[in-house]
């Protein structure tokens, strides 16, 4: 079978998506794959992938979440692709610790790992995998794979300025007033990830600056949201997020830029709510990185849609487009 | 020694030779604490669970809310000037709880069965099924239906779910863990 993925240059990868990328992260997911479409990356998503498991699966169990991801790097591989990229970063973070257990070069820490690594073959291999072969995957987070593509996408923003009229440049660009975000689950544990910084990221701010967008300096770029106790223990999401727009507009931002969908939605859906608990009047659209890029590299409101924001821009009312 | 003496020691025993074999480096310095956005929750907080653990009180630690309300944000790990992987160690003793049926916060022990249940018939998530099921068994019916609201309005929810063909296998390895 042809190793797609010999192509070092990264212009040919497996795509993960995830259940929410489907579902509530729709505008996510169809925003990234336009956005790879403009970059001419070729991206074929896994066929018949199942649920990573994400904090449940992690848990309840040290196995499990390794077995459900580690089925889906098996099935990349069947097609051909050993270089995954995976937008949701709950997901990349699983696929990427069952990567570093099953990758042939992985040099497991102590038994119980080698043990782990035994039972998820023994697993997979009932599942009807053939787990006798080399295994070399490496996973990609949207920011990661942005950040490698960093000139490239200097260059087609090159291209285009010359084709897009900067006098009607969208408004929101425009007015564009941002603070990246962060979040918790990319960046930590450093030593596992490796990239970037824990504790003052910069690559969103770098990937950023190729399309002509500066961004305000941010204090609270790696708190935690909430996460997933959005669902059981919303008080905790309401504090910490309302931190979060507190600070980003202390900063003098008006926008707020995201890659975590889990992020978005917090800090999106429930800033109303927010500002209702709080008796505060946040209003501050929370955009994912690939939506400003989309927008930046010629696609239309529509293309990224930015109408399934819950905090909707000024810019998108008076606007007709 | 009792039976769960004998597994609380056992896990005292894997936490310090497997797990986290730096828990001796630790000096209290507090800083994971300082960083868990949680902690005020928290009954023992992250240090004190690494002190506890040394005192051979890992009954305590499993029988109160931290490990299970910890969200794995992994900030203590990062901050820990000793390199103890305090999150891992959070991580185990919430699995060994769970594999011991002891999970102390009832609200989420329900959420992950819901989940992995779903995902065990389907082979993939299904949100309007998690939230309404959710909702149902916390007994707040109408908990975020100002959000609900908007997520139909703007089509931000997909309603029907979707199947993978092998999910019998996947259903199958679930059902040991649940």
């Amino acid at each position: 079978m042809e190793n797609k993925s010999q192509n070092s240059k990264l212009n040919k990868i497996a795509y993960y998506p995830g259940c929410s990328l489907n579902s509530t992260a729709i505008d996510f997911n169809v925003s990234t794959k336009k956005l790879l479409k403009i970059l001419d990356i070729e991206f074929e998503e896994i066929e018949d992938w199942n649920c990573c498991g994400t904090t449940p699966a992690h848990n309840i169990s040290e196995e499990l979440p390794i077995i459900l991801s580690a089925r889906n790097l098996l099935l990349a591989k069947g097609m051909g692709y050993e270089d995954i990229l995976s937008p949701c970063v709950a997901c990349h973070n699983k696929l990427h610790k069952a990567s570093k257990i099953i990758n042939s070069d992985s040099e497991l820490k102590n038994i119980r790992d080698e043990k782990i690594r035994n039972s998820v073959f023994e697993k997979l291999e009932d599942m009807g995998f053939d787990c006798n072969q080399s295994f070399n995957f490496k996973t990609y987070s949207i920011v990661q794979f942005l950040f490698i593509k960093k000139d490239l996408i200097r260059q087609k923003y090159e291209e285009l300025k010359n084709k897009i009229d900067t006098e009607v440049k969208l408004p929101i660009l425009k007015n564009l007033k941002p603070v990246c975000y962060y979040g918790c689950m990319l960046l930590r544990p450093k030593n596992s990830i490796k990239f970037d910084d824990p504790e003052n990221p910069t690559s969103m701010e770098e990937i950023l600056r190729e399309v002509d967008i500066k961004c305000k300096e941010f204090q609270f770029k790696t708190e935690c949201c909430g996460a997933i106790l959005s669902l059981t223990h919303k008080k905790a999401v309401l504090e910490l997020s309302k931190g979060i727009l507190e600070e980003a507009t202390d900063s003098g931002a008006n926008s707020i830029i995201v890659f975590c969908q889990l992020c978005q939605q917090n800090l999106d859906m429930r800033q109303q709510q927010i500002n209702k608990y709080y008796k505060e009047s946040y209003n501050l659209p929370i955009f994912y990185i690939t939506q400003i890029l989309g927008l930046a590299l010629g696609l239309s409101y529509k293309d990224v849609m930015i109408d399934k924001l819950f905090v909707e821009p000024k810019y998108l009312k008076e606007s007709n487009i | 020694m009792g039976n769960i003496d004998k597994k609380f020691k056992k896990i005292k025993d894997d936490i310090q030779n497997f797990i986290e074999p730096n828990i001796h480096y630790c000096y209290q310095c507090g800083k994971c604490t300082a960083g868990c956005p949680l902690a005020s929750d928290y009954k023992y907080k992250p240090h004190q669970i690494i002190q506890l653990i040394k005192l051979d009180r890992i009954g305590s630690i499993i029988n109160s809310n931290s490990i299970y309300l910890c969200i794995s944000c992994e900030i203590c790990s990062s901050r820990c000037p000793q390199d103890v992987n305090v999150s891992a160690i959070m991580n185990y003793l919430r699995v060994k709880g769970w594999q011991m049926g002891i999970y102390k916060i009832p609200n989420i022990s329900i959420f992950y069965k819901l989940f992995l249940r779903i995902v065990g018939k389907l082979g993939r998530s299904y949100e309007p099924a998690l939230i309404l099921g959710l909702n149902l068994m916390s007994g707040k019916l109408f908990n975020d239906l100002d959000i609900a609201f908007n997520i139909l309005r703007k089509r931000k929810i997909k309603l029907l779910p979707e199947f993978v063909k092998d999910r019998k296998k996947i259903n199958q390895i679930l059902k040991k863990y649940i």
